[in-house]
């Protein structure tokens, strides 16, 4: 039986194979559907649709013969319902997970993973692939032990089940997070030949929770309490000081990341949500709000998350994240296959609010193009942008530049060294080169360089 | 060396000047410019320019708007960005600084004006709101046990009786901390050193990264205090087996590894010192690094969208070349290989400063 199906689709597969022959020799139409794209080409009167320009790229492409057997997945049944009750990704994605170095630091439970941003499409991160940031490991908190205690100058301290934050009314946005030490491995110079490494320590994902504003009203403020320190139920205890308007104004503390509870590594049950400013802010595992008079100047806003600079001044309370956009394909993840048509795209984000324009640039940013959104435009989220690109197969010079909607436009990266050194870890927001080599006939394998003017 | 402040205006003035073309010539200073103006500088209804410009506080036109055209307080002149009346100074006008030995704040930079707005409808003008009864009442005293916050001015300190000698303290910090600070806070095993003496400073950009410690470094005597109760020993933080006794000598000990003075003579602790939280507050106010800090003042950078032959200094190296690059590191034998100086041991690991 067995042999009659391979002598059935080998004699298929040949009747096919003459029928797309005998089109294009008449220089009608493609393959099967010649006899439909003719009438439809007539029908538009020459103006339209011209089905020779249509196949003439494939002229002289060598023909494929010995593809269309019929595997496993067509042949036998595949597995049943709930065979996995949490699915998962194909097996053949397995390649696409966070990654850590494991020299940035001395142990797993202060560390880092990065998403694999040059595999992502879309906005939306998976939340299997949400980068982490520990400084203290991975709790495993029962919610139904978990409160959150609002406190401090306040005319009523609360505390909350989480039960009782899902009873308030719920806001669900879409919001970029972002570490603000992505990229500060490349402050000296290039290091890394991964989009995943040059800009991996964030995340966009679709939160829901309940506004902050509600939550501090709920306890009513004093006037003179002007900050907030959140802090975390971990071993870290994590804080930061964020004044009181900023927590007023879009803040909220979410239970949910992309439709479903909170992941542990992203602070089950509950973490705080600071659109637009360094994720450090967004303390995980929340179980207490301390409005107060006076920023704390706790270790996370002074000896950390704090810029130096050349001259040995240092920058803090740098809470947003400034505008920023990065290539994803093609990147140094991948290889070029030959000279051509590519649609080169990427992510752009700003803290500030939305982004704008994206110009790309192929020339090292002598000359830039207009990308245009493939994605919503949506206020401190990702951005997806696309632009056409003729490769002629000479060495280029990739890099993509974002203005928002304040007016900020990316800087490249000698002038914000320039400006700010090369050792404030954090905010390294200027633009990355990506050098295509020469494609010289496929001698240098279409490879793609991360450089550093 | 040259101060940074100097060098953000040169070089802010700089760009503005490479980016030439900026269709400043218009008429744009009709609407606000000549009219009520803030210390003579700046429009005094420039959040109102903001909000009509939807935002775009950053743009040309808007920024002229405020500013005026003239060379002195004008766009060209942003020199007056770090002036402590401007808006756009966000580096001293959003600081309500508490001196040099006080508890600076920085505020929400007066341009993001949306911001200011949401809060007021949020919050300031919602007389409206009613609360909702969700939450349970607590008593503040029942949250004690949680409450371990100590701020920069020192309130959440345990009483000045609380405390031992920094000799006892030092035997503490051996007993818990040295494995991974080293005995005299010299670090070990990639973790952090806590007292090490490097020049904040650096010459060329591609030395590497000065260690920054709780000497040189940190503003605030208290925050290590808050800090360590908070989250050390690293495997069981807040350890009730070391106590706020315990954890004070800690931090004398390290105050002393550092040589933190306790009054402007610059007298150091000695052995048997009772340390305590006054002797900490007392401290607080000579951590040698404290007046180096500013609040946020970004952007620095005001460049113009560019789309073609742009300027040379917005291309390639910053000065037209596009071909003048720099690739990652090789190793000793050629193989090209990445974060080499750490994979050698030149430098400790890190993103670029040591340990996170």
């Amino acid at each position: 039986m067995t042999d009659k199906i391979v002598e059935k689709v080998a004699v298929q597969t040949e009747e096919s194979r003459n029928q797309g022959r005998r089109a294009f020799l008449k220089g009608s139409a493609a393959v099967a559907g010649g006899v439909m794209f003719t009438k439809a080409a007539s029908a538009a009167d020459g103006a339209g649709f011209d089905p020779k320009k249509a196949v003439a790229p494939y002229a002289g492409k060598e023909e494929i013969t010995e593809v269309l057997q019929d595997g496993a997945a067509r042949k036998s049944l595949g597995f049943g319902v709930r065979k996995y009750p949490y699915g998962m990704p194909s097996p053949f994605e397995k390649e696409v997970q966070r990654r850590t170095l494991e020299w940035l630091t001395p142990d797993s439970m202060a560390s880092i993973t990065m998403t694999p941003l040059q595999s992502l499409h879309g906005i939306i991160t998976p939340n299997g692939l949400h980068f982490e940031r520990f400084h203290g490991g991975v709790p495993t908190i029962n919610p139904d032990e978990h409160r959150l205690v609002i406190h401090g100058l306040v005319e009523r301290p609360l505390i909350f089940t989480m039960d009782d934050l899902k009873r308030f009314p719920s806001v669900s946005r879409i919001h970029f997070v972002e570490c603000p030490a992505n990229g500060a491995m490349e402050w000296k110079g290039v290091q890394l030949n991964s989009v995943q490494w040059t800009h991996g320590m964030m995340s966009c994902v679709e939160y829901t929770g309940v506004r902050l504003s509600d939550l501090l009203k709920e306890a009513g403020i004093k006037p003179e309490g002007k900050w907030i320190i959140p802090e975390g139920a971990d071993a870290a205890g994590l804080t930061r000081s964020i004044p009181i308007d900023l927590a007023m104004d879009d803040c909220f503390v979410a239970y949910a990341q992309n439709g479903e509870a909170l992941r542990r590594e992203q602070g089950y049950p509950i973490r705080l949500v600071v659109p637009g400013c360094e994720a450090n802010m967004w303390v995980k595992y929340l179980r207490r709000i301390q409005v107060h008079d006076v920023p704390a100047q706790h270790r996370e806003e002074t000896s950390k998350y704090t810029e130096l600079m050349p001259d040995g001044t240092a920058q803090r309370f740098s809470w947003y994240m400034e505008p920023n956009s990065v290539i994803t394909y093609p990147s140094p993840d991948f290889k070029m296959q030959g000279p051509g048509k590519y649609y080169v795209r990427g992510l752009a984000w700003s803290g500030r609010g939305k982004v704008a324009h994206v110009d790309v640039s192929f020339d090292g940013g002598k000359n830039w193009k207009e990308a245009h959104f493939t994605s919503p435009v949506l206020d401190k989220a990702w951005t997806r942008f696309e632009v056409e690109w003729d490769w002629d197969g000479s060495e280029a010079f990739l890099m993509s530049r974002v203005t928002d909607e304040t007016g900020y436009v990316q800087p490249p990266m000698p002038q914000m060294r320039a400006l700010e050194g090369t050792n404030n870890v954090y905010h390294r927001t200027a633009m990355v080169t990506w050098r295509v080599h020469a494609w010289e006939n496929g001698k240098n394998g279409g490879m793609i360089e991360n450089v550093q003017y | 060396m040259f101060s940074t402040k100097k060098t953000l205006v040169a070089a802010s003035v700089a760009t503005l000047f490479a980016g030439s073309a900026m269709a400043m010539s218009g008429n744009s200073d009709s609407n606000s410019a000549s009219g009520e103006k803030i210390d003579g500088k700046y429009a005094a209804n420039y959040e109102q320019i903001i909000r009509d410009a939807d935002g775009k506080y950053l743009d040309a036109k808007v920024i002229e708007a405020i500013l005026g055209k003239d060379a002195t307080y004008g766009r060209d002149g942003l020199e007056s960005k770090l002036d402590p009346a401007n808006p756009y100074s966000f580096e001293v006008d959003d600081s309500i600084d508490g001196g040099n030995h006080g508890n600076a704040q920085c505020k929400i930079p007066a341009a993001f004006v949306e911001v200011h707005d949401s809060a007021k409808a949020n919050y300031y003008n919602d007389s409206g709101f009613e609360a909702r009864g969700f939450g349970t009442p607590i008593a503040e005293s029942a949250l004690e046990k949680w409450n371990i916050v100590v701020d920069g001015d020192g309130k959440g300190l345990p009483d000045p009786s609380v405390g031992m000698t920094v000799e006892e303290g030092a035997k503490v910090y051996v007993q818990y901390c040295g494995m991974c600070h080293g005995e005299f806070g010299e670090g070990a095993k990639g973790y952090l050193p806590l007292a090490v003496e490097e020049n904040l400073v650096t010459s060329s950009f591609f030395d590497p990264a000065p260690m920054k410690t709780v000497g040189n470094y940190w503003p605030y005597a208290v925050t290590f205090f808050d800090y360590i109760r908070r989250t050390m020993p690293f495997w069981t933080p807040n350890a009730p087996f070391i106590g706020d006794a315990g954890y004070m000598g800690i931090t004398g000990y390290i105050m002393q590894a550092n040589y933190i003075p306790v009054d402007a003579e610059g007298t150091e602790l000695e052995d048997d010192t009772f340390y305590n939280s006054e002797i900490l507050m007392k401290q607080n106010k000579f951590m040698k690094n404290q007046g180096n800090f500013f609040c946020d003042h970004r952007p620095v950078i005001h460049n113009t969208r560019c789309m073609e032959n742009c300027a040379d200094e917005q291309v390639g190296d910053g000065k037209g070349d596009i071909h003048n690059y720099r690739q990652a590191r090789r190793l000793p034998d050629g193989t090209p290989q990445y974060n080499v100086p750490q994979r050698m041991h030149e430098d400790p690991p890190g993103v670029g400063h040591a340990g996170m």
